[in-house]
């Protein structure tokens, strides 16, 4: 049984517990950043990097931070854990920087880390965190990469800037979807799909 | 005065550990960042201007471009202008000739803004490959007595790439003799 609820952590944070299409946060860099697919994959890649170090930090430390200072802790531990992604991704993956490397400083503002580190880390083991942090970064990614492949597609007709040889949507594509207002309709129109799926369980 | 000395000292060894931490990453990885943007700014050097082997640093916005036997081929400028949503990093190849050799603009990662799919295809071959082998006055679009032709829908982005590399070479040329 035991087993059982901890899988169920992982499970929850990808649809019964989704940070953006449930808990509804985090929605401003997934309307930034899920302009394309790669980006949308990227952006969700190096925010779960910092999602399960920072979960993983902040159960370890959970004993000996007092109630009043911990969110000043949180953010020292994020805000470094987000530094050092930046620093090795800089001198160690150029090619991968180069693509992301817009995203990392932004990670520091996403309030899902910050999120998960108060409403689970700080009252969870280690185990359970990590599981947390993965759960929730599946479901982070996952929802941020759909609506980059649908927006780029809609848009620009094209699968991870390849041409799928749809010369019209490559023409004359729905731009809408590129701008905050289009973001904020696929988001919409994910959530319900989810609220259908979730009803019928 | 029931002032708790533990959320204190808690603050500040988490303060202490995470700048001793951000020191030590520095120190392993300064040294490579800086190596890594070296190898990307000889790069976009060499792409704008292939003929060059050696560039020497004028100023940050200069490049002089020399062949294997140290004799000038042209160089390498870049240049902002103004675009619909913010700056456009232009940087620009110019041949000894006083015709453009290549033309790199930043990408989205580094602080391109014009409207993607939009202004954001003077970023692509198609529109760039316009401006090679031009002479200054040829560069301007084509409703105003020049030879490029704009991107439908994003003539502010269009104009403004024509007008940074023009007055890059008018700036610029003199300096190739």
């Amino acid at each position: 049984m035991k087993k059982l609820s901890r899988l169920s952590y992982l499970w929850n944070g990808i649809i019964l517990e989704n940070p953006i299409l449930i808990l509804m946060i985090g929605l401003c860099p997934t309307l930034a950043t899920s302009l394309s697919a790669r980006d949308g994959l990227g952006m969700g890649i190096a925010a779960s990097f910092v999602i399960i170090g920072s979960n993983i930090i902040v159960s370890l430390v959970r004993r000996v931070v007092p109630e009043n200072v911990r969110i000043p802790v949180f953010i020292i531990i994020i805000s470094t854990f987000v530094t050092i992604v930046d620093y090795t991704l800089q001198a160690y993956f150029p090619e991968l920087y180069r693509v992301l490397g817009v995203f990392v400083p932004l990670i520091v503002v996403n309030c899902i880390v910050l999120g998960r580190a108060e409403a689970f880390a700080y009252r969870h083991g280690v185990i359970d965190s990590f599981l947390d942090g993965l759960g929730k970064s599946l479901g982070f990614t996952l929802v941020i990469f759909l609506m980059g492949l649908i927006r780029e597609f809609l848009a620009q007709g094209t699968f991870f800037g390849k041409s799928l040889g749809l010369s019209f949507l490559e023409k004359q594509g729905i731009l809408f979807m590129l701008f905050p207002p289009g973001g904020f309709l696929l988001i919409g129109l994910l959530k319900a799909l989810v609220n259908k799926y979730i009803k019928r369980e | 005065m029931a002032i708790k000395i533990k959320p204190i000292l808690v603050l500040g060894i988490t303060c202490g550990i995470s700048s001793f931490l951000l020191t030590r990453v520095y120190q392993w990885t300064g040294e490579k960042i800086e190596r890594q943007k070296e190898k990307a700014l000889q790069e976009a050097l060499s792409y704008v201007l292939p003929s060059a082997v050696r560039f020497e640093k004028v100023d940050t916005s200069l490049f002089f471009g020399y062949n294997e036997r140290g004799e000038k081929v042209g160089l390498v400028f870049s240049s902002a202008p103004r675009g619909y949503a913010g700056p456009i990093l232009i940087i620009c190849g110019l041949g000894i000739d006083g015709r453009i050799t290549g033309i790199r603009i930043a990408s989205p990662a580094e602080g391109f803004k014009e409207t993607p799919g939009l202004g954001s295809k003077v970023r692509e071959k198609d529109f760039l490959s316009q401006f090679l082998g031009k002479e200054k006055e040829k560069i301007r679009l084509k409703r105003e007595g020049g030879e490029i032709s704009a991107i439908t829908a994003a003539t502010i982005s269009s104009k403004a790439v024509c007008e940074g590399i023009r007055k890059g070479v008018e700036r610029y040329e003199r300096l190739l003799r």
